[in-house]
C-alpha cells in the first residue's frame, strides 16, 4: 500500500514537473501566435506586455501572405531541393561504403567526420569567392549545393548505419543471382533503408529551410530570398514591424511542428543518431 | 574482419570459376569500376564544399585582398599581417574569450537541465511520451528565426520576460536587456541553452532507457541512496553517451552565428560577437576577406580540436564494409 501512494505521489509531482518544463519551453512559440494576432502598436514600444491579444486582427497575415508568398516558395524550393541533393549523393555513397571495402574508407568516413565539425561560416567566406567566379551568387542551385553542407555528411553516415545493419545473405543471394550492382542497390537495398532514408531527407529538408548563413553571404536578395532572410530583413529595415515579422515567424516554423506531428519517429531517430545542425 | 581476409577472398573466388576468365576478369572490373560511380558524387561534393574551402581559407589568410581582388583567383601575398593585425584588434580577442565562455556556460547549463529533464522523463507518469515528443520543438526551428523570437521577448518595452520579472515582483524597472552589454551576452547564452536542452534531454534520455534496472536495484536493496545509485551506478554507465553529448554540443555552440545575429547582431557595442559573427563582420560587412579567413582559421583550429575526440568515440564507424 504505502509504495502504491508513493507511486501515485511521484507520478503526479512527476507530471505537475513536465508541465511546468514545457511551459517554459513552449511558452516563446505561445509568445509568437499571440503577437502574430496583434496589432504593432501593443507590441513595440507599448507600455506593457499582454499574453492574450487585447484585440484580435487578421491585417498582420494578409500582408505576409500579400508580400511574403514569394518567400516562402523560395524556402519550399531551397529545403526540397537540399532534400533531393542529399539523398542523391548521400544514398549511392553510404551504400558504396557498407557494402563494399576501399582501401580509403576509414580515410573516406574519417573526413565526413571532420566535415560536419567544419564551421559553415569557414565554407561561406570562401565559397562566396568561388561563387563569384562562378556565377553562382544569387542562384538556387548555388544555395543549396552550400546548405548541403550541413545533412550530406550527416546523411552518409546515418545511411551506411544503418545499411551495415542489413542482412548481407540476401545482397549476397541476389549477386549470386546474378543482379547488377545498380539493380541490387536499386531494388534491394533502398527499400531496404526506407526509414533511414525518410530520417535524413526530413533533415536534409529542414536544413535547407532554415538556413540563414548560407543564404545571408551567398544571396543579395535582388533575386531571390528564403524566409530566415526575410524575417532578418524585416527586423532591421521596417523598425521592428514586429507583428508581421511574428507572422512570418509562425509560417517559418511550420514545417517543424508539421513534421514532429506527421513524422515523429524520423525525427526522434535522426536526433538519437547524432549531429544534425550547422 | 581485417584486410587480409579480404583480400585473401579474391583469389579462391576467382579459381571457383574455370574458364571464361576473361569475361570473369572483365566482369570484376566492372563491379569495381560500378563501386566507384556510387562514391563518385560524394567525392565531388566533399572536394568541392568542404576541402576546397578549406585549403583556400587558408590561402585567403594569407593575402592582400579587397573589394578589387574578388575578381581574381588570387590576391598579393601579405605573409602574416592578416593574422597580426585582426588578433591585435581588441573587439576580435574579446570575441575569442567570449566564444569560450559561451560554451563552456552553454554546455554546463544544457548538461544540467538536459540531464534533470532525462531524469524526469525517465519516471512514469502518464503525460511523458506527450511531453517528450514537444520538448524537441526548439531544436527544430531555424536558428535565426529563434533569436529574433527572443529579441521579441526580451524587449525592453513591452517585452515578454519583463513583464513576467515584473509581475513576479522580482524587478521594479524593466531590464534593458538589449542595451546594456552584459545583460544581452546573458539573453544570447539563455536562448542558446534553449535551442540546446532537447538534443542533451534526448540523448541523455536514450542513454538512461539503456541502464539496466537491475543494477540500480541490486544497489537500492544494498542500502545505497538515490544520489548514490546516481552518481555511483547510473552515471559511470552512461558516461560514453556524456562524452558523445559533450563533444557534438561543443562543436555546434563554438561555431554559433544566426542566434546572435537574429538576436543581437553582435551589439551593443560588440559586446556579443562571437568568433563566427566578427570573421562575418570583417569578411562581408568590410569587405576584408584575408582578415576574415584568418579569423575563420583561428575558429578551424578551436573546432577541430574536437575532431580526434569525436574521430575516436566514432572509431567503430572508421572500418567495416561487408564485401
Amino acid at each position: 500500500m504505502k509504495t502504491a501512494t508513493r507511486r501515485r505521489v511521484v507520478s503526479v509531482a512527476a507530471s505537475l514537473a513536465a508541465l511546468a518544463a514545457l511551459g517554459v519551453l513552449l511558452f516563446p512559440l505561445y509568445a509568437v501566435i499571440v503577437a502574430s494576432f496583434e496589432q504593432n502598436s501593443q507590441l513595440f514600444g507599448a507600455s506593457h506586455y499582454s499574453f492574450w491579444p487585447p484585440a484580435f486582427t487578421l491585417s498582420n497575415y494578409r500582408v505576409v501572405l500579400a508580400q511574403q508568398g514569394s518567400h516562402v516558395l523560395s524556402s519550399l524550393i531551397v529545403g526540397l531541393g537540399t532534400a533531393l541533393l542529399t539523398l542523391a549523393v548521400a544514398v549511392p555513397a553510404a551504400h558504396a561504403l557498407a557494402r563494399y571495402r576501399f582501401r580509403v574508407t576509414a580515410l573516406l568516413v574519417g573526413g565526413l567526420l571532420i566535415a560536419q565539425i567544419l564551421p559553415s561560416i569557414v565554407i561561406a567566406n570562401t565559397l562566396f569567392l568561388v561563387y563569384h567566379r562562378l556565377h553562382l551568387l544569387n542562384s538556387y542551385p548555388g544555395l543549396i549545393i552550400a546548405d548541403g553542407s550541413y545533412a550530406i555528411p550527416f546523411g552518409i553516415l546515418v545511411l551506411r548505419a544503418f545499411m551495415l545493419g542489413l542482412p548481407k545473405d540476401v545482397l549476397n543471394a541476389a549477386r549470386v543471382d546474378g543482379a547488377t550492382e545498380w539493380r541490387a542497390f536499386t531494388q534491394i537495398v533502398l527499400p531496404m533503408s526506407r526509414s533511414a532514408v525518410i530520417t535524413v531527407a526530413l533533415f536534409a529538408f529542414l536544413n535547407g529551410w532554415g538556413d540563414f548563413i548560407f543564404a545571408l553571404t551567398l544571396l543579395n536578395g535582388n533575386t531571390f530570398e528564403p524566409v530566415t532572410l526575410s524575417i532578418y530583413t524585416y527586423i532591421g529595415e521596417f523598425s521592428q514591424n514586429w507583428g508581421e515579422a511574428m507572422a512570418l515567424a509562425v509560417f517559418a516554423v511550420l514545417p517543424a511542428a508539421v513534421l514532429l506531428i506527421a513524422a515523429q519517429r524520423y525525427i526522434a531517430a535522426g536526433l538519437t543518431v547524432g549531429s544534425v545542425k550547422g | 574482419m581485417t584486410q587480409e581476409t579480404a583480400r585473401a577472398r579474391q583469389p579462391v573466388q576467382q579459381a571457383r570459376r574455370p574458364g571464361g576468365t576473361r569475361t570473369a576478369a572483365q566482369q570484376a572490373r566492372l563491379r569495381q569500376a560500378a563501386r566507384w560511380v556510387f562514391l563518385l558524387p560524394a567525392l565531388a561534393y566533399v572536394l568541392f564544399a568542404f576541402a576546397i574551402p578549406v585549403v583556400y581559407n587558408l590561402v585567403l589568410s594569407f593575402e592582400q585582398t579587397s573589394l578589387a581582388t574578388i575578381s581574381h583567383l588570387t590576391a598579393p601575398l601579405a605573409g602574416l599581417s592578416n593574422y597580426t593585425t585582426t588578433l591585435r584588434n581588441p573587439v576580435a580577442q574579446s570575441a575569442i574569450v567570449r566564444t569560450f565562455s559561451f560554451t563552456l556556460l552553454s554546455l554546463l547549463f544544457q548538461f544540467l537541465i538536459g540531464f534533470a529533464l532525462a531524469l524526469l522523463f525517465n519516471l512514469k507518469f502518464p503525460l511523458r511520451r506527450f511531453a517528450r515528443s514537444l520538448i524537441l520543438v526548439p531544436w527544430l526551428l531555424p536558428l535565426l528565426v529563434t533569436g529574433v523570437i527572443f529579441k521579441f521577448l526580451f524587449q525592453l518595452q513591452a517585452g515578454a520576460v519583463n513583464q513576467i520579472l515584473l509581475d513576479l515582483h522580482l524587478i521594479h524597472q524593466p531590464v534593458g536587456f538589449e542595451v546594456s552589454p552584459g545583460w544581452a551576452y546573458l539573453t544570447v547564452l539563455i536562448t542558446n541553452i534553449w535551442i540546446g536542452v532537447p538534443f542533451f534531454t534526448v540523448l541523455l534520455y536514450s542513454a538512461l532507457q539503456d541502464v539496466p534496472v537491475e543494477l540500480v536495484e541490486a544497489a537500492r536493496i544494498d542500502g545505497a541512496g538515490a544520489w548514490q545509485r546516481l552518481t555511483r551506478v547510473t552515471l559511470p554507465i552512461i558516461r560514453p553517451v556524456i562524452e558523445v553529448v559533450f563533444v557534438l554540443g561543443f562543436v555546434f555552440t563554438v561555431k554559433v552565428f544566426d542566434v546572435v545575429i537574429g538576436l543581437t547582431n553582435g551589439g551593443p557595442a560588440n559586446s556579443t560577437q562571437l568568433i563566427a559573427t566578427w570573421a562575418y563582420n570583417l569578411s562581408f560587412q568590410e569587405f576584408d576577406y584575408g582578415a576574415g579567413a584568418a579569423l575563420n582559421t583561428v575558429l578551424l583550429v578551436i573546432a577541430l580540436v574536437a575532431a580526434p575526440l569525436y574521430i575516436w568515440l566514432n572509431r567503430d564507424s572508421l572500418s567495416g564494409g561487408s564485401a
